[in-house]
C-alpha cells in the first residue's frame, strides 16, 4: 500500500526551480532513503509533503491526502526537520509538553520518547544548553510523540558524533523493524545503506533513480581490478572477450564486463600470472555519485 | 482551537518572555512614575501638576505609556519570535491551520498583555498613592476614576499585545517588526496626531494611552495637543478593531507564506 505519494511536484522560488516534476512513492512499512547532493530539493520536497511549503504545481500526499487535510490521522505522522528550532529557554520536557498540547495529545508518551532517544537525563535542561546532537535527538523525540505510523526525517544525522551516528542507525533500524513507514533524507550514505530498504535519489530537483537499495548498489558495482606482470597481454585477451579495460596504475588493470571468475579463468588458460585481484562490491555512495554525477563537484 | 490555545498558553508559561517583558514594563513605569511624582507641582520642564490635584494624580497614574508600548512588543515577540527561533516549523507541523494558530497566539498575547498591564497599573498606582500619601495629600480623584485608568491600562495592554501579535505575523523579521512598532508608537502617531488631530484619536497607541488616563497634550510619550479623547468604550473598540484588522491582513498575506 502506498503511504506517501509525490506526483509531478514542482516548486519554483522566483526564477530558480528547486523541485522539477518530481514523482515517487513510498510503500507502507518501508524505510526509504531520500538522497541527493546539497541543493537537490530534498528539504523543499519534505516541506511540501508536510504542508510547510506550497507547491507551485503537483501534489505531495500522505495516505492520499495533503498533510493539512489529514485530520486526526495527522497525529500518526511524525516529522523532524533539519531547520526546526527549539526555544532555547524551554526545557527538554517543556518543549515536548508544548508539542503534545499543540497536537492535542496527552503527555503519557513523553517519558517513553525521552527514554527511546536517550534524553531522559536531560529532561530538565534548557534547550539552549544542548549540543547539536542532543537537539537532533530531541527533534526525533518530538517526532515520536504520536507513536507515528509514518516518520519523515530530514538529515537526522547532522551534528551527531560517531557514537550518535551509530545510535541513529540502530534507532532507524528499530523504526523499520516496528513496521513504521520512514522517509529519511541523509548525506551519510554508508549509514543509509545499512538501514534503508529503498532509495529515492534527486539531483537538481529531478528524480534520477528510485528503487531498492540493493539494486542501486548492484548497478554501481565497479570493475574487477587485477595486478599482473603481463598486464598488456591480459588486456588484449580481455578486450577480445568483450570486456572494457582501463589502466589503473603500473601493471594494474580495471575491468568491466567480466566477473572475477571469468578473468581468473582466462588468465590461467593463457598462463598469465596474477598477483592480486579485487572485486569492487559497489556501494550506495558510488551509486549516488554516478547517478548525480557529483564526483569532483563542490558540495 | 482548544489545543492551539493550550499550546500557546503553555509556550508562554514555559519561557521567561512574559516575566521579562513585564519586568521591563514595570521598570519603565516606575522610572517615569517616580520622576513625575518627584517633580510634580514644581512647574519646571514637563513636570506634571501637584499630586494634590486631580490632573496631577491622573497624570501620575498614567505613567504607563511606555508599558503599553512594551505590551505591543510582547505581542510582536509571541509571533515573530517563532520565525527568529525557527520554532514555527514545529508549530505548523503540529497545527497546520495557520489562521487558527494566529488567533490562538493573539488570545495568548492578549492574556499576557493583561498580566503586564496589571503589573504596570499596580506600579503606577502604588507610586502615585505612595507619593501623595507621603506628602499628606488626600486622593484627588474618586475611586471609580482611579479604577477606570488602571483598568484602561490592563485592557489597552491586552489589546495592544494582540495587535502586536498580528504585526509580528505581518512582519516576520522580529527586529524589523520591533522597530516598526516602536517607530509607530513614538514617531508616526505623534506626527500624524499632531498634524491631523481628527485622525489622531483613532490611532491605536493614542487610543490606548487615553484609556490609561493620558490627556490631550499630556502623558509620556505625550499625546499630541489637539487630539480629543475618544470615549472609553470607543477607544477600546478602536483598539480591538485594529488588532483584528492587522490579524486578518496577516492571515491573508504573510501567514500563508512558505515556512522555510
Amino acid at each position: 500500500m502506498t503511504v506517501i505519494e509525490v506526483r509531478g511536484l514542482v516548486k519554483r522560488f522566483g526564477p530558480a526551480t528547486a523541485v522539477d516534476d518530481l514523482s515517487f512513492s513510498v510503500g507502507a512499512g518501508t524505510v526509504t532513503g531520500f538522497l541527493g547532493p546539497n541543493g537537490a530539493g530534498k528539504t523543499t520536497t519534505l516541506r511540501m509533503l508536510l504542508g510547510l511549503v506550497r507547491p507551485t504545481s503537483g501534489q505531495a500526499l500522505i495516505w492520499g491526502r495533503p498533510y493539512r487535510e489529514l485530520g486526526d490521522r495527522r497525529k500518526r505522522v511524525g516529522a523532524a526537520l533539519e531547520t526546526s528550532g527549539i526555544h532555547p529557554g524551554r526545557t527538554v520536557a517543556g518543549h515536548l509538553r508544548v508539542r503534545c498540547a499543540a497536537r492535542g495529545a496527552g503527555r503519557s508518551r513523553i517519558g517513553a520518547v525521552l527514554e527511546e532517544t536517550g534524553m531522559s537525563e536531560l529532561a530538565g535542561r534548557r534547550a539552549g544548553g544542548l549540543s547539536l546532537g542532543e537537539r537532533q535527538r530531541l527533534g526525533l523525540a518530538g517526532a515520536l510523540l504520536g507513536d507515528p505510523e509514518v516518520m519523515i526525517l530530514d538529515e537526522p544525522a547532522n551534528g551527531l558524533d560517531p557514537a550518535g551516528v551509530l545510535w541513529l542507525r540502530g534507532f532507524l533500524r528499530r523504526l523499520g523493524d516496528q513496521g513504521r513507514t520512514v522517509l529519511v533524507s541523509s548525506h551519510i550514505l554508508a549509514e543509509v545503506a545499512q538501514f534503508a530498504d529503498r532509495a529515492v535519489v534527486l539531483d537538481r530537483g529531478r528524480l534520477v533513480s528510485a528503487g531498492p537499495v540493493a539494486e542501486l548498489v548492484k548497478a554501481a558495482r565497479r570493475a574487477v581490478t587485477v595486478r599482473s606482470p603481463r598486464a598488456e597481454a591480459l588486456r588484449s585477451a580481455l578486450t577480445a572477450e568483450g570486456a572494457t579495460v582501463r589502466t589503473a596504475g603500473p601493471g594494474r588493470l580495471e575491468i568491466d564486463g567480466l566477473d572475477a571468475e571469468q578473468v581468473a579463468t582466462l588468465a590461467a588458460a593463457l598462463g598469465i600470472p596474477i598477483f592480486e585481484m579485487t572485486t569492487d562490491a559497489g556501494s550506495l555512495e558510488q551509486a549516488f555519485l554516478r547517478l548525480t554525477a557529483t564526483e569532483g563537484r563542490p558540495g | 482551537m482548544t489545543s492551539a490555545l493550550h499550546a500557546e498558553f503553555l509556550k508562554l508559561a514555559t519561557t521567561r518572555l512574559v516575566a521579562a517583558m513585564t519586568g521591563l514594563a514595570v521598570a519603565l513605569t516606575a522610572l517615569i512614575g517616580v520622576l513625575e511624582a518627584v517633580t510634580a507641582g514644581t512647574g519646571t520642564g514637563m513636570a506634571i501638576p501637584s499630586l494634590a490635584t486631580a490632573d496631577g494624580l491622573r497624570d501620575n497614574l498614567a505613567a504607563t505609556g511606555f508599558a503599553l508600548l512594551v505590551a505591543a512588543l510582547l505581542g510582536v515577540a509571541v509571533t515573530s519570535g517563532e520565525y527568529r527561533l525557527k520554532t514555527a516549523t514545529d508549530t505548523y507541523l503540529d497545527q497546520p491551520g495557520r489562521g487558527r494558530v494566529l488567533a490562538a497566539k493573539a488570545v495568548a498575547a492578549a492574556a499576557a498583555g493583561a498580566v503586564l498591564g496589571t503589573a504596570a497599573a499596580a506600579t503606577a498606582t502604588g507610586i502615585a498613592f505612595g507619593f501623595a500619601a507621603s506628602r499628606g495629600y488626600p486622593l484627588a480623584l474618586p475611586g471609580p476614576d482611579i479604577a477606570r485608568y488602571a483598568g484602561g491600562t490592563v485592557i489597552a495592554s491586552a489589546l495592544l499585545a494582540a495587535a502586536g501579535a498580528g504585526a509580528g505575523s505581518l512582519i516576520r523579521h522580529q527586529v524589523g517588526a520591533t522597530i516598526a512598532v516602536v517607530a509607530w508608537g513614538l514617531v508616526v502617531e505623534l506626527v500624524v496626531g499632531a498634524t491631523v488631530t481628527t485622525v489622531g484619536r483613532f490611532l491605536p497607541y493614542t487610543a490606548a494611552a487615553i484609556m490609561a488616563g493620558d490627556t490631550n497634550g499630556g502623558g509620556m510619550p505625550q499625546i499630541p495637543r489637539g487630539v480629543a479623547a475618544l470615549p472609553y468604550p470607543a477607544a477600546a473598540g478602536v483598539l480591538a478593531a485594529i488588532a483584528v484588522a492587522i490579524a486578518v491582513a496577516a492571515a491573508l498575506t504573510t501567514v500563508r507564506r512558505d515556512v522555510a
